[in-house]
């Protein structure tokens, strides 16, 4: 893990689940559940990712975004900023923070073509800009995002385990679906998914585990809400989604 | 605090006198209600709806959230106000390049010692914290008025540390600019600002610029006039970067014939940071390490280094014509576009540089290492935790 982790702002804000998971009081008055909560961060989440791969972006650039996303909702209620907004103008603010400017022109281009208008994906470029300013402040300003991908591919090669890459690299990007990175360090993150990988593969790497002196039961507190994800909230909810927005929308 | 700051935005600073016009918006000086401190406010243009926060503004923002140093210009606040965005950084009074300018000051040894301490200890932090600056001159280099020297204006800086990531090499004033940039490197660390540091460390012993060059190939002479053309032993690297060209060899002087009033501690330091190899090119933590810093005469105390009285004040020397005895161009590089680069030819750098992206990013496709197929069947699911299940197993085992 680059030692620069340690003293960055990311590793200061980590938050605890609880900090996380309350639903703000606007949120339920207007009758959103925890779990209604839950399936919008995933829905938006794959959402950016689509919109990223129109956009022909990094993966990094969708891991910020995502990041960011699911920041902002942890001061901010849905009811008051509009995730239909806000999961595009995460991804115009971090492909700009990590160096690959997406015009927000072509986002709204893309939007247009994957969204569906019936639920509300109505916005424009304006929109987009306003919302960046917002965002903005609703992050404090702290822009810069770690990630589990480079320790990934160091633990890796430190365990002589290179050949799992592509595997552990796909559970990494999957357990974007969850809040993990806003709870823990990314090479933690990037532990729990060589884990499982293991568990998978049946490869025996207890040894190696052991020596690097981890805490296990936060790699496994880790692997089993990534499989949480796999288990329940896998598959897109493009049939529930319409439904919470609609609460959304509603005043209580 | 952060909901009184964040309620009252601009409330919160008394707005005084424009300080100066900056590439991407005014600044002004202002009095923070919340402090009594003095603070200056650029305030960043916002183009009429196009691109939002201008990226220069946004990178000096994500940057500077994360630096946190005496040598670095505090970030104390930003805030949004009438759709523009205002940063608010502590007042500085001066800058190093109206010091140097500044034909009243007289620069004793153990002042360019304090300043050059005071710059590398904000390089150090950044280093550490993987950041480089870029933009390493003596118009950046902030003065406070105890005398601190700071690092400013981070709108060109990164964060490096992926060893993929290609870079602009159109960064730094051209003066301040290494020879693996000009060289056409995209794949650079902190030398370049360990570089930029030497070039500061130079001007301040000769008050005035060290390698004043018209133009990146006359920048790469001026260079060798003045160190000798490497040799491949001294930098193995040099032949395969991307715009490399071959220069007519010419012996190193002896850097005492260029700085006859330094001592030997400060050419020994000078030549480290100068070593055109930058893999053996010393680092910010070293040089502060080196024995110029730890012999006589100790670095002046910040406070009681001499200001100039207006940074309007003093001119800098006109720029040295392109002198005879630099090196000149012997072969053409690989690509025959440049064969019209010769020295002094104004503007030439324009045309090898201008299909470079202004912000260097080179975007790579989503998924781009091991492959975006996304995560495992569902019967790997089922099998995965029965197995975890079994796994709790095996840990109890080993404290048997
Ligand atoms: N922290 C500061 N304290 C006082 N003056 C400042 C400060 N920052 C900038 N300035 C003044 O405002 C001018 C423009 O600033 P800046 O936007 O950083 O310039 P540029 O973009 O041209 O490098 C500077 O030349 C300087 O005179
Ligand atoms: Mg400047």
């Amino acid at each position: 893990m680059a030692a620069n982790f340690w003293t960055s702002s990311h590793c200061k804000r980590l938050l605890e689940q609880e900090e996380i998971s309350v639903v703000s009081n606007d949120d339920r008055d207007r009758g959103l559940t925890q779990e209604d909560v839950k399936i919008i961060k995933i829905y938006f989440s794959s959402y950016i990712k689509k919109l990223a791969q129109r956009a022909k972006v990094r993966q990094r650039v969708v891991a910020t975004a995502i990041a960011y996303f699911r920041r902002v909702y942890t001061r901010k209620s849905f009811s008051e900023y509009d995730p239909r907004l806000v999961a595009p103008t995460c991804l115009y603010l971090a492909s700009k923070a990590e160096e690959s400017t997406v015009q927000a022109k072509l986002l709204i281009f893309y939007m247009k073509q994957i969204g569906s208008d019936e639920n509300g994906f109505r916005y424009d470029i304006k929109d987009i800009l306003e919302m960046e300013m917002k965002l903005l402040e609703a992050l404090d300003y702290y822009l810069v995002i770690y990630h589990p991908y480079r320790p990934l591919v160091q633990l890796l090669r430190d365990a002589g385990l290179s050949d799992m890459i592509e595997m552990c690299w796909s559970i990494v990007n999957d357990s974007y679906g969850t809040d993990l990175i806003l709870m823990h360090p990314p090479y933690m993150i990037a532990l729990a998914c060589i884990y499982i990988s293991c568990v998978i593969n049946e490869r025996d790497n207890r040894l190696w585990f052991e020596e690097s002196r981890v805490d296990m039961t936060v790699i496994k507190n880790i692997a089993m809400q990534i499989f949480d994800f796999y288990d329940n909230y896998r598959l897109g909810f493009e049939d529930r989604i319409g439904a919470i927005l609609l609460k959304l929308s509603q005043k209580s | 605090m952060l909901e009184l700051k964040n309620g009252i935005g601009a409330k919160r600073y008394v707005k005084g006198i424009s300080l100066g016009e900056g590439t991407y918006g005014v600044v002004f000086k202002a009095l923070d209600t919340q402090t009594n401190r003095t603070v200056a406010v650029k305030k960043i243009r916002l183009g009429k709806y196009k691109e939002g926060v201008h990226v220069t503004a946004l990178r000096e923002i994500k940057l500077l959230k994360e630096l946190r140093d005496p040598n670095i210009i505090e970030l104390i606040d930003v805030y949004p106000h009438k759709r523009n965005l205002h940063l608010v950084f502590e007042f500085m009074e001066s800058d190093l390049e109206a010091v140097i300018r500044d034909r009243n000051i007289l620069l004793s040894p153990a002042d360019v010692k304090s300043y050059m301490q005071m710059c590398l200890r904000g390089l150090a932090h950044c280093h550490k914290k993987w950041v480089l600056h870029r933009d390493l001159k003596p118009n950046n280099l902030l003065i406070s008025s105890d005398g601190q020297l700071k690092l400013g204006d981070f709108g060109l800086a990164r964060i490096f540390g992926s060893p993929d990531r290609k870079f602009t090499h159109q960064v730094f004033a051209r003066w301040y600019r290494s020879p693996e940039l000009l060289f056409g490197s995209k794949q650079y660390g902190s030398g370049v600002d360990i570089w930029a540091a030497g070039c500061i460390f130079a001007e301040l012993l000769l008050r005035r610029p060290f390698l004043q060059g018209s133009s990146d190939i006359d920048q790469l002479g001026k260079i060798f006039q003045a160190f000798g053309t490497p040799r491949e032993t001294q930098w193995p690297d040099m032949t395969s970067l991307p715009d490399y060209v071959e220069f007519q060899f010419t012996p190193a002087p002896a850097l005492r014939s260029l700085f006859p009033m330094a001592t030997e501690d400060a050419l020994d330091l000078l030549s480290k940071m100068f070593a055109f190899d930058p893999k053996a090119r010393i680092t910010a933590q070293q040089a502060l390490e080196h024995r110029y810093f730890s012999t006589d005469p100790a670095p002046t105390k910040a406070h009681l280094l001499l200001r100039p009285a207006s940074k309007a004040e003093g001119m800098r020397p006109p720029p040295e014509l392109a002198s005879p005895k630099e090196p000149v161009v012997l072969s053409p590089p690989a690509k025959a576009r440049r064969i019209s680069l010769f020295p002094g030819v104004a503007g030439a750098e324009h045309i090898h540089h201008s299909k470079e992206s202004k912000d260097g990013s080179s975007a790579a496709t989503v998924g781009e290492t091991p492959s975006d197929h996304s995560g495992m069947a569902i019967t790997d699911r089922s099998y995965l935790k029965r197995k975890l299940d079994m796994d709790v197993h095996f840990e109890d085992e080993r404290h048997v």
